[in-house]
């Protein structure tokens, strides 16, 4: 009985041993058959092949078979750029559009676009000399819908321009035509070919338009973090403190108290959620970018407007909807640096390009010159930064550094030389003293004397080293103004004969003018004000704490001027009233103007400066003057 | 998984569970060692009866044996090293004939072809990217086997050095994962580089078999060479359902624009020959093509221009009467003339990269290298990279119907044009084209932008040159805005204990109709600001903020209180400043609201003979600083100040306790690339009354003090970035002799 205890306590033991040893036994095997697992921190990688160097090339020399392509022709159905369009036609001037007559009665929307596209630099009014043909289809209030033109031709070098969705069947086939299109489906936009346009309301501007809404550069202290786009219009500004995914529906009970700000008033808020599946969400698109408030668009399934030259990632942020949390957190981890940034940006492109539809359109006729144009387009620091394409005009230039606008932008410094233009009107005396003292200026590259009287050109002019050249004018004032190709310098002295100015002056207004080249400087000062009597505005040159003009006879300004161009002119220069200024007329404003007053007349555009530039120390310009009437 | 289909059960062959990274091969053998130790354990106790009657030496042996075995396992247990080192070696250093072959049966399923109206919100799985921590994707690359049919032939060269490089370099990237389950994007390792040394189908049935295939979602294709002949088609024809595809020489037709990249072809020469980089600026040709195997009907084209225009237009083709048949790729003749290829093109200004049977040339790689302008004539080609490069800086592109017009094109190109774009094709193709790496890193760095669009690199880090880059200020108020007068601004005192010097200047600045708060920095921890009741009555909020040190750095610190965009940073000793000349002050501010506005100027000057910066408080006729004892300025420079300082100026600064004023001067003409404005003639500071003003401003050592300060912060940043400007802003009736009265800023002070 003991012995049997004594085996039983053995044969535990034994029966133990063996089950320890199956284990531990079975756990060394199981390394054994297994690699061991990485370790954290080191993963495995792509093995290094031992015979790595032996491997072939993918390709072998010789072995492709480079002689087969020929010409191939365009596929069907599809087009791009380089197949579809015939640049040929547009050698000579460059981007001439005609715009097909109404074939009747027609809105008074159409009626302006067209008068808009009429005004522009590419019009034209004859089919043949047109490389574009533009074929309006946007009767959406009539309800009538295009029919094929005359001079279609399959299409090609068509632009078919729909600024509303149309609710139009597709009356005929697209054919070979280009399609600008608000914000077109992406599944549907040829990139390169087709225009995306933005998503404008009805009652769009056709002119001038609303300026952007920020007012200052960085987000007001407070200022909700998100809006969001409500279906039935208007903003819901978003608490984000507790809620992971504010904009989802499934989660909205959690969205936590926000405010609803109803109708058509713009959102209050950094950044603006917008929904990327309805098409009308896009319309959100541009009231967010108005307000200055970052649209993160969700996933959108339309193309963002002249995505082919405007760089979106500057200005808004397309984010996957199918990450919430991510987007979330990373909105509001940004850094302020890059918050400011996009700030900026959405109100540079709302101003340049959307805040009105004429705006959008030369946008869209410019987006297809610069196609033409393949090299000398557009470079992408034009397009998107100030004050963008539709002013800094490739015709002139294609590198920055030709215009005024980038030098304090890039932290360059225009050259150091100017040339004199002296216009000499009636009664006609050779400047002689003038000339003498701009002469003796360190910074003169050379002068032209612009003779524009009835009275013979002088015979002998006085000895100076400067080249100078004498122009013989057409006795018109703005002759003086013409870019004459001998004019070698960026910086030009306007100058009249009777302008009497010292050498000092001349060069102190010139390092001024260095200082700031995108500006006019000049000596002589006048304004503008609201002239309530008379319900205009009215001009002095009267002595006022603030002036709004320099007089160009006496002025420094940059070489660059855009053509004499009605249509962008007048969509820069009219502008509604300015925002900041209430109230009646304050005398020591006299640029302000009342803002009840209802006249068709806009403000000039000018601004108002309380302050002149004077040499740092009183005698660093030797004779340091003041120019008197 | 069940214990019946365990070792050498079903299809897999044996050699897979040497694949260390495989996951099933994992499971497998997990499975064997479980029947395994299942075994034993029921065998165990039918052992036991037997022995109970044998003799009790037979019981010592088992128990001598069991415990020799327990320390064997034992010693198993602690000797890890050598078997970790063996399996390194295996992991690390194998051939790639070794790799284990995977037989494909002929009815295996075969993939979808390509879904042409995938886009990323459709096609890709972007929740297997929700793990991926600092918005960087994990790419997890597949094992390498080698793939045959059912009679064994292979189904391709297993793997080319080329798309072993490209392996590699995702795997040595930050971009790897070995994690299959956390990843996001997966390469597989089947090499489809080139179309035309793979089997089509037997391919596609291979990538149809990856463990997580899933209909190609997240997969990421690499193909350089697509289409074969006759027709060659401009995108792989293996079909691959939703893959993303990395393809050279897709057109418009077949590129998934926002899915797919366009990748370039990668050139062999690029590894092989050192092009040295030549300056820009005009070559001994114009226009040069150096292309072999052009189709005859370009060739005339070209040839008609070299009839046209003479020495400058050279058309290469490949040599005929060379004997050595390995060297003629390195060779182009023009009739009996031979040239080095492709050291020829470093001879031209612009080079043709005409498309061939496919739209992607590996030329191109090479035209770029050479730091030649590549002209490319290949309708609906894309570009390679051109969803994020800027092509139009670095080529240009011509209409193959526009050929006979290519010389008139390229000479309307102005000359400084052409030398940017010399430039922009020898960085595009030093920072994209140079190795397989920078193509593989590139295309990864653009599914990442996509897929963390809110982290994506710009514009301009993707296109200009790193010396654009270094060279180019980014203003951080770059729109011109004019910020309204009624916002107002913010006086920031900083003081430290004088606090009736503070109480003067507290009153004379809330006289200022634009101040519209008041906020005195108290930067002495040893004593109390004063009471409540003593602090002077002005009109608008005043607040005291207590610092926890006497740092300098504090007078700079974005604060919550400062609500407005001006801030007046100001010391507690300006008391000569009038309400006319602050509110003037304020008015310039805002129409220069990202510069520095203030009212005693400073000088930076170059010593010649100490060879180093020097500060100069003199009375000059320049101005390049501005000091912030009474200046205006935005309040964002606040946080670049605490937040954005470059080096160590700010703990220096604070060490030193001075210069804080220079360092922000330095700050802000470094990222605006502007001067200061100068207001109102003052000049004198001091008021003449406070002689117990310590004697430090005009004291020597602190003037040498201040020149070291210039000295380390142009080291720091690297540059001289102040302006120096030779204008200050005064009234506009300033100087005119007119009644007082009607001025608006009578009294504007004196030097």
């Amino acid at each position: 009985m003991q012995s049997w205890r004594r085996r039983k306590s053995l044969w535990l033991a034994l029966s133990a041993s063996w089950l320890l040893l199956v284990l531990l036994g079975g756990f060394s095997l199981l390394r054994l058959a297994l690699p061991p697992r990485p370790r954290p921190g080191a993963p495995q990688g792509w093995p290094r092949w031992l015979d790595a160097e032996l491997l072939q090339s993918f390709s072998q020399a010789g072995e492709l078979p480079e002689d087969a392509a020929s010409p191939q022709a365009p596929h069907g159905g599809s087009c791009n750029w380089g197949a579809c369009f015939d640049t040929s036609k547009c050698r000579g001037d460059g981007l001439k559009v005609f715009v097909y007559p109404a074939s009747g009665p027609i809105s008074e929307t159409h009626h302006r676009i067209l008068a808009s596209i009429e005004g522009s630099r590419f019009h034209t009014f004859s089919p043949a000399g047109a490389c574009l043909l533009l074929l309006l289809s946007l009767d959406a209030q009539t309800g009538e819908c295009s029919s094929m033109p005359l001079q279609w031709n399959r299409g090609r070098n068509h632009l078919v321009l729909r600024l509303h969705p149309a609710p139009c069947p597709k009356t005929f086939q697209l054919g070979q035509a280009m399609v600008a299109e608000a914000s077109p489906t992406v599944d549907s936009f040829r990139p390169g070919f087709d225009v995306a346009l933005p998503f404008l309301p009805e009652a769009h501007p056709l002119r001038g338009g609303a300026p952007g809404q920020l007012q200052q550069h960085s987000p007001q202290p407070g200022i909700a973090l998100l809006a969001l786009e409500e279906e039935r219009g208007g903003w819901r500004t978003a608490d984000t403190g507790s809620s992971a995914c504010p904009w989802d529906a499934r989660c909205e009970q959690d969205s936590g108290p926000g405010q609803t700000q109803r109708g058509e008033t713009l959102p209050n808020a950094t950044f603006c959620l917008i929904s990327g599946h309805r098409p009308e969400a896009a319309s959100r698109f541009l009231q967010a970018l108005q307000a200055g408030c970052i649209p993160v668009l969700l996933s959108p399934r339309w193309e963002l407007p002249f995505s082919e030259v405007i760089d979106w990632t500057k200005a808004a942020i397309v984010a996957d909807e199918r990450l919430p949390l991510q987007v979330l957190a990373a909105l509001q981890e940004m850094s302020p640096a890059r918050v400011l940034a996009l700030r900026q940006q959405t109100q540079f492109l709302w101003d340049a390009y959307f805040s009105s539809v004429e705006k959008v359109i030369h946008t869209t006729l410019e987006v297809i010159q610069d196609r033409i144009f393949g090299t000398s387009a557009h470079p992408s620091l034009l397009w998107n930064s100030p004050p963008g394409a539709l002013l800094a005009l490739s015709t002139f230039s294609t590198s920055p550094q030709d215009f005024p606008f980038y030098h304090l932008q890039q932290g360059s410094r225009p050259e150091g030389r100017f040339s004199a233009l002296i216009w000499v009107g009636p009664p006609g005396q050779p400047p002689l003293k003038l000339i003498q003292a701009v002469a003796g200026s360190q910074h003169c590259a050379q002068i032209l004397v612009l003779w524009s009287n009835e009275r013979p050109l002088p015979s002998s002019w006085p000895e100076t080293a400067m080249p100078l050249t004498v122009i013989d004018g057409h006795r018109k004032v703005s002759d003086r103004f013409f870019p004459y190709s001998t004019i070698r310098t960026d910086a030009i002295l306007s100058l009249d004969a009777r302008s009497s100015l010292s050498t000092s002056e001349v060069d102190f207004a010139f390092v001024v003018w260095q200082s700031f080249p995108e500006r006019m400087v000049g000596f002589l000062t006048s304004s503008h004000f609201w002239d309530e009597a008379h319900g205009g505005w009215g001009y002095t040159a009267e002595r006022t704490n603030e002036f709004s003009m320099v007089l160009t006879t006496a002025a420094f300004y940059h070489r660059y001027r855009p053509p004499p161009c009605p249509g962008i002119r007048g969509s820069e220069d009219q502008r509604p009233p300015p925002r900041t200024e209430q109230g009646s007329l304050d005398p020591r404003n006299p640029g302000s103007r009342p803002r009840s007053a209802t006249s068709q007349l806009w403000d000039p555009g000018l601004t108002s400066l309380e302050f002149v530039f004077s040499s740092v120390k009183w005698d660093g310009f030797t004779s340091q003057g003041w120019c008197e009437h | 998984m069940s214990c019946a289909s365990g070792p050498g059960g079903g299809l897999r062959h044996p050699l897979r569970c040497r694949e260390p990274w495989d996951e099933e091969c994992e499971k497998e053998a997990v499975c064997v060692i479980m029947c395994a130790s299942v075994k034993y354990n029921i065998r165990g106790p039918a052992l036991i009866p037997r022995m109970k009657t044998k003799h009790r030496i037979y019981y010592i042996t088992l128990f001598s044996i069991v415990l020799l075995g327990l320390i064997a396992t034992g010693m198993f247990q602690f000797w890890p090293h050598s078997i970790e080192s063996s399996n390194d070696w295996n992991v690390e250093k194998r051939s790639v004939r070794d790799v284990p072959v995977v037989r494909l049966p002929a009815d295996s399923p075969i993939p979808e072809r390509g879904d042409l109206s995938c886009r990323m919100h459709t096609c890709f799985d972007v929740y297997r990217c929700g793990f991926n921590p600092k918005n960087k994707i994990k790419v997890y690359i597949y094992a390498l086997k080698k793939y045959v049919d059912d009679f064994g032939v292979p189904v391709s060269n297993t793997i080319s050095r080329e798309y072993n490089e490209l392996l590699t370099a995702i795997s040595d990237s930050d971009y790897y994962t070995d994690d299959i389950n956390r990843a996001c994007l997966f390469v597989p390792s089947i090499d489809v580089l080139n179309q035309n040394t793979l089997r089509i189908k037997e391919t596609a049935q291979a990538l149809a078999q990856l463990s997580r295939w899933d209909r190609g979602t997240n997969h990421l294709l690499f193909n350089m060479l697509p289409g074969g002949p006759p027709d060659y088609n401009t995108a792989l024809d293996v079909p691959r359902d939703r893959a993303l595809l990395a393809g050279g020489g897709f057109s418009t037709w077949t590129y998934r624009q926002g899915y797919d990249v366009s990748i370039p072809v990668y050139s062999p020469l690029s590894a092989e020959v050192d092009l040295p980089e030549k300056g820009p600026g005009p070559r001994r040709y114009f226009l040069i093509s150096s292309q072999v195997g052009l189709h005859p009907e370009y060739r005339e084209d070209l040839e008609a221009l070299q009839v046209k225009h003479g020495e400058s237009v050279l058309v290469l083709d490949k040599c005929t009467n060379l004997s050595e048949g390995g060297l003629s790729i390195r060779k182009r003749c023009h009739k009996h003339q031979v040239f080095d290829y492709p050291q020829v093109l470093q001879e031209a200004t612009f080079c043709v990269v005409l498309r061939g049977a496919r739209l992607g040339q590996a030329i191109l790689s090479d035209v770029l290298q050479a730091g030649c302008v590549p002209v490319v004539i290949a309708d609906s080609y894309i570009l390679p990279f051109s969803e994020v490069l800027d092509w139009k800086r670095a080529s240009v592109v011509v209409p193959e119907e526009k050929m006979s017009d290519v010389y008139s094109i390229l000479q309307s190109i102005p000359q400084r044009q052409i030398e940017e774009m010399q430039r922009q094709a020898r960085w595009f193709w030093e920072a994209y084209f140079q190795s397989i790496k920078a193509i593989a890193l590139a295309t990864l760095q653009i599914i990442n932008d996509r897929i963390y669009p809110y982290a994506a690199i710009s514009y301009e880090e993707w296109n200009d040159p790193p010396a654009v880059k270094w060279g180019s200020v980014s203003n951080p108020l770059f729109l011109p805005l004019i910020p309204p007068q009624s916002q107002g601004f913010t006086a920031i005192v900083l003081t430290y204990d004088r606090v009736e010097s503070l109480f003067r200047v507290i009153t004379e600045v809330s006289k200022v109709p634009s101040l519209s708060k008041l906020l005195v920095v108290w930067n002495n921890q040893n004593k109390n600001p004063p009471e409540d009741s003593l602090w002077p009555k002005i009109r608008v909020p005043l607040k005291v903020v207590r610092t926890a040190e006497n740092k300098l750095s504090n007078r700079f610190f974005p604060y919550d209180e400062i609500e407005t965009e001006a801030v007046l940073a100001i010391d507690d000793d300006i008391i000569m400043l009038t309400s006319d000349e602050l509110q003037f002050g304020y008015e310039v501010w805002r129409e220069f609201p990202d510069r520095l506005v203030g009212y005693p100027g400073r000088l930076h000057l170059w010593d010649h003979e100490m060879n180093k910066w020097k500060y100069e408080s003199e009375w000059t006729n320049e101005v390049s600083m501005v000091l912030t004892g009474a200046a205006f300025y935005h309040k964002y420079f606040n946080y670049l100040y605490t937040y954005k300082m470059p080096g160590d100026i700010k703990n220096w600064v604070d060490a030193h306790m001075n210069c804080e004023d220079i360092a922000m001067n330095f700050l802000v003409a470094n990222v605006t690339g502007k001067a200061v404005i100068k207001v109102t003639p003052r000049k004198k500071f001091k008021c003449p009354e406070c002689t117990a003003i310590d004697g430090l401003s005009l004291d020597q050592t602190h003037m040498v003090e201040r020149s070291e300060c210039i000295n380390k912060f142009a080291s720091v940043f690297g540059t001289m970035p102040l302006k120096v400007v030779e204008h200050r802003a005064d009234p506009v009736l300033y100087k005119d002799d007119f009644p007082e009265k009607l001025k608006s800023f009578p009294n504007i002070g004196s030097l």
